[in-house]
């Protein structure tokens, strides 16, 4: 593995130094400088595209909206100030990111489909008041800029080098945000956006972020790429053609990777020229690429870097030492669960309906802290809901949720997550593409500006990270993807993210469901180590054994409500909880329940 | 006051093309949860293919639908079973992108086969008008509108009275409880796919008559189009009807008070505005996201 960095390193260096050296070896070819201007170009915009698509998940096929933005804000500025269109430049980007900023802020609550309609809309908006905002832009004639001052023999030295320090740029930011918290946020939005919020991450504020990094540079790009044409008119600056090439550039090389864009940029400018020398007919160009496009989205859907990883990793694989053992119980039995104490969590009259259906009815309850309270009740009862109003995935339509005194009722999910409100999962909901450890220290405790910029594994958050999968006892299956666990390990880890996040209150949905005997028996031991800890915790559970001897007190949900709270034992023999389980005349019997 | 009236009946007029053109996009999404952006550009083909059909052979445009609708149900067949049925297990965002190739793809053969020319077809009534009173109508856009509002009506009894249409409605609200009552559910994904193109080949016949074409016009069909589906709520016929007739109107006041050239903007800011302020649109449902399935 080191001999294949060692050798990436070197073939990166070997064509960087090759690009800076072209143009000063062949100094009279200008027109391999203009082809290798435009792949810098194309690199730059589809790496932009990749930090919105590959890591955030978001598709645009709008992108190349801000690279008109930029020129135009470059060629505009330029044209009244006199000043240099290359200095200017950077306020391209500056006009790009406010956009961008804008616009993220507006499509927060849009989702996959909706954000892809609203990214062609962008583009064709933009296009149309290029071309009729005629008093400003010059509408359909275009905008001219002044010829470049300097000696004709070295025209497009200048041009040359400042695209390709911007896709150094470009390449070192998306590298940057692919090692830091903030990227992680990114990559688990990307791979499950509530689960993300549940876990502290502040989306919205990750999605406005991701979308200005995507777009600035590109403005940039758009104002040095003005000058170099020297013309620019809105069919093409916002030009439909540009957001094929980019995304096919980016989907080639790899969505989602830091070289993948570059890699694929070069991949396809040879395709660009020869279509565009081929024929004058403009309908080839698009046919070609047309076609590029849906072959690689059928049949190289990840990309060249991602494919050829894969089949490095079949081909070297590696065993992971595994032991079968217990989870690590380090602290002695001596410290007994505390009394449960003060009302932790309270839920006053809660009610959601869908539609016609009330799925949680006027429901009340408390938690008890140090405790560990148990969540029973038939299918259907609201158990699942309820614990979705509290954490807020699900917004409540009446009644108050207060916890620790605070009402968070109205708050959003990543904000009761910072109080210290965890919860799992029926269904697990890993990030399955992200590592076991990488999964572990995605939750976030608080959200602050300068964190974003810390490094995403590492410092104390990792090491304790693998404390807690030590006591999991996942540690030798840290660096797995967590896709690959079976579904009791996913159990676990989810478990142990929850705890990165310093709960004072853990919601487990079902922690027993769908795992075998022997992991049920850890799972519970491990749930009761954490109780003596001082994590509070409310489970639903329909392994009633495991209740019965787990939890105290047993509340009984049916019917959106919660209709019995007590004691196991008496739980066990309240007519009223027979008769929800097991139908109405049940309850004369008195029998226990066995479930 | 004249004006005013008139204008308003040429949106609704408009409005009722639209609504058969937004139809297909409707289900397609609403079935199969694909935002077919390549519907403007099988649209603007359905529509050259007529330009052909009533230049060479003399058939009447809006009458030649009897031979591009069945046509455009092939291609629409075709299309799935040779692309969108190999991805449906991929994301969401790969089947988008798929389908913007395809939509680049028929542009560029558009191009080489027609050239980048604007194209009309013009039939004896092309120019000519129906008066009632001081009201001036179009005949083509009379009798196109009439042709759609029959095509529709005829797209609405297939989905609620027959079987096939049953099971196309029963998928799209839950596709595996359609698998287990017996409907199958890739066939009903391949004839909601070539039912929903076939809505192209009518629409694209009346297009014809009403707008002039060339290849790189569907990018402004699909923004009408994108326009309709969401103000109604997509996945929702009813929906995309209301919304072809408000947006009708609207461009068409749009066009006569302000100017043509910010007709279509009406389209783009109609989108981001409905998508920020209620993306379920007006006639579509909210349902509950939070089941796993």
């Amino acid at each position: 593995m080191k001999g294949v960095t060692g050798l990436r390193r070197a073939a990166i260096a070997l064509g960087g130094l090759a690009l800076v050296a072209y143009p000063l070896v062949r100094l009279d070819d200008a027109y391999g400088q203009s082809v290798l201007i435009f792949a810098f170009l194309l690199a730059v915009m589809a790496g932009g595209w990749n930090i919105m698509a590959g890591f955030t998940g978001y598709v645009s096929i709008g992108q190349s909206a801000f690279l008109g933005i930029g020129a135009y804000t470059v060629a505009l500025l330029s044209l009244r100030t006199g000043l240099s269109p290359l200095l200017l430049a950077p306020v391209g980007g500056v006009a790009a990111a406010l956009v961008a900023a804008v616009l993220g802020a507006t499509v927060m609550r849009a989702r996959e489909h909706a954000f892809v309609i609203i990214t062609i809309a962008l583009l064709f908006l933009f296009q149309t008041l290029a071309l009729n905002l005629e008093g400003i832009t010059g509408g359909s004639n275009g905008l001219t800029l002044p010829l470049p001052t300097w000696d004709r023999d070295i025209q497009n030295l200048p041009f040359y080098y400042a695209m390709l320090a911007l896709l150094a740029l470009s390449v070192l930011l998306s590298w940057w945000i692919r090692r830091t918290k903030f990227g992680m946020g990114l990559i688990a939005i990307r791979e499950d956006e509530d689960k993300a919020a549940a876990i502290g991450v502040r989306t919205p504020a990750y999605k406005v972020l991701s979308f200005v990094a995507s777009a600035v540079l590109i403005g940039v790009a758009g104002g040095v790429y003005a000058y170099f044409l020297t013309f620019i008119d809105p069919r093409g600056m916002f030009d439909i053609l540009a957001s094929v090439q980019l995304v096919l550039a980016a989907l080639v090389g790899g969505r989602g990777t830091i070289w993948g864009p570059v890699l694929g940029a070069f991949a396809v400018v040879p395709l660009n020229e020869v279509t565009n020398n081929l024929a004058a007919a403009e309908g080839l160009h698009l046919f070609a690429f047309g076609l590029a496009l849906g072959a690689v989205v059928m049949f190289l859907p990840h990309g060249l870097i991602p494919t050829v990883q894969a089949w490095w990793e079949r081909r070297h694989e590696r065993q992971v030492p595994w032991e079968r053992r217990r989870p690590a119980t380090t602290v002695e039995r001596a410290a007994t669960a505390a009394e449960p104490g003060r009302a932790l969590l309270e839920v006053d009259g809660l009610a959601k309906r869908f539609g016609g259906v009330a799925a949680v009815d006027v429901c009340s309850f408390a938690v008890r802290e140090g405790g560990l309270t148990g969540l029973i009740g038939p299918n259907g009862s609201g158990k699942t809901t309820t614990f979705n109003l509290v954490t807020g995935m699900v917004r409540c339509d009446s009644g108050s949720i207060r916890f620790d005194g605070r009402r968070v009722d109205r708050m959003l999910p990543w904000e009761r997550a910072h109080l210290g409100l965890g919860r799992t999962f029926q269904v697990t909901r890993l990030f399955p593409r992200m590592t076991v450890l990488e999964n572990l220290v995605a939750p976030l405790r608080r959200f602050s500006w300068p964190n974003l910029a810390a490094d995403a594994v590492g410092g104390p958050e990792a090491q304790r990270a693998e404390e807690l999968l030590d006591l999991v006892g996942l540690l030798p299956l840290a660096a797995h993807p967590a896709g690959q666990l079976s579904f009791g390990q996913q159990k676990l880890a989810e478990l142990a993210q929850v705890l990165m996040l310093e709960p004072r209150l853990v919601l487990l949905d079902e922690p027993a469901g769908g795992v075998n005997p022997g992991m049920i028996q850890r799972i519970a031991e491990l749930i009761l180590e954490l109780n003596r800890r001082g994590i509070t915790f409310l489970i639903v559970e329909h392994n009633m054994p495991m209740v019965l001897e787990l939890c105290d007190p047993i509340l009984v949900m049916a019917r959106g409500r919660v209709i019995a709270e007590g004691p196991p034992g008496a739980i066990q023999r309240d007519p009223v909880v027979l008769d929800a389980y097991l139908g109405e005349g049940w309850g004369t019997t008195s029998a226990p329940v066995e479930v | 006051m004249t004006h005013a009236t008139e204008t308003l009946i040429l949106g609704l007029l408009a409005g009722g093309v639209y609504a058969l053109l937004a139809s297909g996009l409707t289900l397609i999404f609403g079935v199969m949860g694909i935002i077919n952006v390549a519907q403007g550009a099988l649209l603007v083909l359905a529509g050259l293919l007529t330009f052909e059909l009533w230049r060479r052979l003399g058939l009447d445009p809006i009458a030649a639908a009897v031979v591009t609708t069945p046509l455009m149900f092939a291609v629409g067949w075709a299309i799935y079973r040779l692309f969108v049925a190999r991805i449906r297990t991929a994301p969401v965002s790969m089947g988008v992108l798929l389908m913007f190739a395809l939509a680049i793809t028929i542009e560029g053969a558009m191009g080489l086969v027609w050239k980048n020319v604007f194209r009309s077809v013009t039939p004896g009534y092309f120019s000519q008008s129906f008066h009632l009173g001081a009201l001036f109508f179009p005949k083509a856009q009379v009798f196109g509108c009439l042709a759609a509002a029959v095509v529709l009506a005829g797209l609405w009894l297939l989905l609620t009275r027959t079987w096939a249409g049953r099971a196309i409605r029963a998928a799209s609200q839950n596709p595996q409880g359609s698998a287990l009552v017996g409907v199958d559910i890739r066939g009903v994904a391949a004839l909601t796919f070539a039912i929903g193109v076939a809505t192209t080949g009518a629409g694209g016949s009346i297009l014809s008559v009403l707008y002039t074409l060339f290849p790189a016009s569907h990018y402004l069909w699909i923004s009408r189009l994108l326009g309709i589906v969401v103000l109604g709520g997509m996945g929702s016929l009813p929906g995309a009807v209301t919304g072809a007739l408000i947006l009708g109107v609207a461009e068409a006041f749009t066009a006569t008070y302000v100017s043509t050239r910010w007709a279509t903007v009406v389209f783009y800011v109609v989108i981001l505005a409905i998508l920020l302020v209620r993306p379920q649109g007006l006639m579509g449902s909210r349902l509950r996201g939070d089941v796993v399935t």
